[in-house]
């Protein structure tokens, strides 16, 4: 696929992201109050990102932009309405090295599990687990073992991606709905230029 | 491919001395009905031979079934089933892997609910855990049924003791032999195992797409090999005679698609409630449970309803068991 085909559904996905360190509800109660109370500029600091929200006075649309709190500058773009804006040349620690360690759950397919059981990382005791963080997986590919009662649970990747994360350990009970791992999904373009 | 033709050669080898147990069949004619060479034919009589099928060879006359022979061939299975959906497709092997191997490659290609996988011969038999199942060729019956239930996952549990219940009412029944279940479905007679079953599912979070219900039982092995004497026990051990693995096989599927429509119908309750019955570790037992690192001790206190075995520790309070080893103290 080519660049400009994604581009436009990128933004949207990190405004979740930042959303939610800072909840989306949290900053609509702060702009009421800050209305309520005249207060044309706020600013604070919350994770490493810095929220800073200002109302202009002659349209009463309040402005919010979004920072790592050690950059400089980075303001909200103008709006008839409150929006949510996280500034493109964020640096640390939003863009490290890991930028998983701040994607929000939206951007990451949680595999749960789907019955209470034991559960198994590997085929045969000791044996390499199935998967491991940083795999690439396919469809249908098998992640693990949940064991109840002796039913063997295959549990399959349902779309391609990398394992980023592994919740549970070998031979660890767990619950119904608990999750196992998670999956960052395999975008079509994922290769950079 | 080769091979799954042969198979099936032999299969039509086998059903047409069958048809014609009584009279001499010329061996001419019957290399010219498969379609091979008389030597072909001969090499595939020594191989049936050599699974126990008794055929006298009458030089310048032809072949004569001495006895209706055990080979669990698909037209054989499918006359003695009835319509039921268990058995809808049947493959057979005469050697394979594992029917898991081969049922879990055919429920890849979408086979029905129902499929049936059976060999003669597993070469790499298997149980949990990648634990190997002992198959001697001809003598057990091995086989992996493809079920495509509309249960939740989480609901399915309840297979394992199905196929457990099944199996120890079928050998009583035509064995006449005392089984018991130990939790959750290991067959057992005079506290041996006789029958394995490994039941694999693969699911979405809220749909199955397929279980592999693979069942071994130990038929007419005159003795099981030194490793597993003390822990197994074959069917011929425990009665002192041959039985035919036809009957038993047709039995017990039979037996399972009962349960199971039972069981979709009006829930676990009627496994449950037979599992009761006929185990002597449901209740009132004094076990010992390994669980990974864990080991626990205590007495059974029945079933839930879902099948979990429910546990009286030594320390008073009652646990709800889901998993490992269960052993009479």
């Amino acid at each position: 696929m080519p660049e400009e085909d994604r581009k436009p559904s990128r933004s949207p996905k990190r405004q979740q992201s930042v959303t939610n360190i800072v909840n989306l509800k949290e900053i609509n109660e702060l702009i009421d109050l800050l209305t309520e109370k005249g207060i044309s500029e706020f600013e604070m600091e919350r994770a490493g990102v810095r929220l800073r929200i200002s109302r202009n006075a002659a349209s009463h649309s309040p402005q919010v932009s979004f920072q790592p709190a050690n950059s400089k500058g980075g303001i909200g773009i103008a709006s008839p309405s409150p929006l949510v804006v996280l500034s493109e040349t964020a640096s640390e620690p939003l863009s490290q090295a890991d930028p998983m360690a701040v994607l929000s759950a939206e951007e990451l397919s949680v595999v749960r599990s789907p019955m209470v059981g034991t559960f198994y990382a590997a085929p045969v005791q000791g044996t390499p687990p199935f998967v491991q963080v940083g795999d690439k997986v396919q469809p249908g590919q098998v992640l693990c073992i949940i064991e109840a009662m002796k039913l063997m649970n295959e549990i399959e990747a349902e779309i391609a991606g990398e394992i980023v994360r592994c919740y549970v350990e070998n031979g660890q009970p767990v619950e119904y709905g608990e999750p196992l791992f998670d999956l960052r999904p395999a975008l079509p373009s994922a290769k950079r230029t | 491919m080769a091979e799954r033709q042969q198979d099936r050669q032999l299969d039509r080898l086998v059903d047409l001395l069958t048809k014609n147990a009584t009279v001499v069949m010329s061996g001419t004619k019957l290399a010219t009905q498969l379609g091979v060479s008389p030597s072909t034919l001969w090499e595939w009589i020594e191989r049936l031979r050599s699974l126990g099928v008794e055929v006298r060879g009458l030089p310048g006359a032809g072949y004569q079934l001495k006895k209706v022979p055990d080979i669990l061939t698909p037209q054989a299975v499918r006359r003695s089933l009835h319509r039921g959906q268990f058995g809808c497709q049947i493959y057979h092997f005469y050697e394979t892997d594992s029917t898991m191997t081969e049922a879990e490659r055919l429920a890849g290609k979408d086979a029905p609910h129902g499929t049936l996988v059976i060999a003669e011969e597993q070469t790499a038999g298997r149980g949990r855990f990648g634990r190997q199942w002992f198959s001697e060729p001809a003598v057990g019956i091995y086989f992996t049924l493809i079920l495509r239930p509309r249960l939740a996952p989480s609901a399915a549990s309840i297979l394992t003791l199905l196929a457990g219940v099944a199996l120890a009412e079928i050998i009583h029944e035509i064995c006449q032999l005392p089984t018991d279940l130990r939790w959750p479905n290991d067959v057992l007679i005079r506290e041996k195992k006789c029958a394995g079953i490994l039941v694999e599912m693969t699911a979405e979070p809220e749909r199955i797409a397929h279980i592999l219900m693979g069942i071994g039982v130990n038929v007419n092995h005159p003795q099981m090999p030194k490793d597993l004497t003390a822990e197994a026990t074959s069917l011929h051990q425990e009665a002192g005679r041959t039985f035919s693995r036809l009957e038993i096989l047709s039995a017990v599927l039979k037996r399972l698609e009962r349960y199971y429509l039972q069981c979709l119908e009006q829930g676990p309750a009627v496994i449950v409630h037979r599992f009761s019955e006929i185990s002597s570790f449901a209740r009132g037992k004094r076990v010992r449970i390994t669980d990974g690192p864990r080991l626990l001790t205590g007495e059974t206190a029945g079933l839930s309803p879902e099948g979990i075995l429910l546990l009286r520790r030594d320390d008073g309070q009652t646990e709800m068991i889901l998993g490992g080893q269960v052993r009479a103290e």
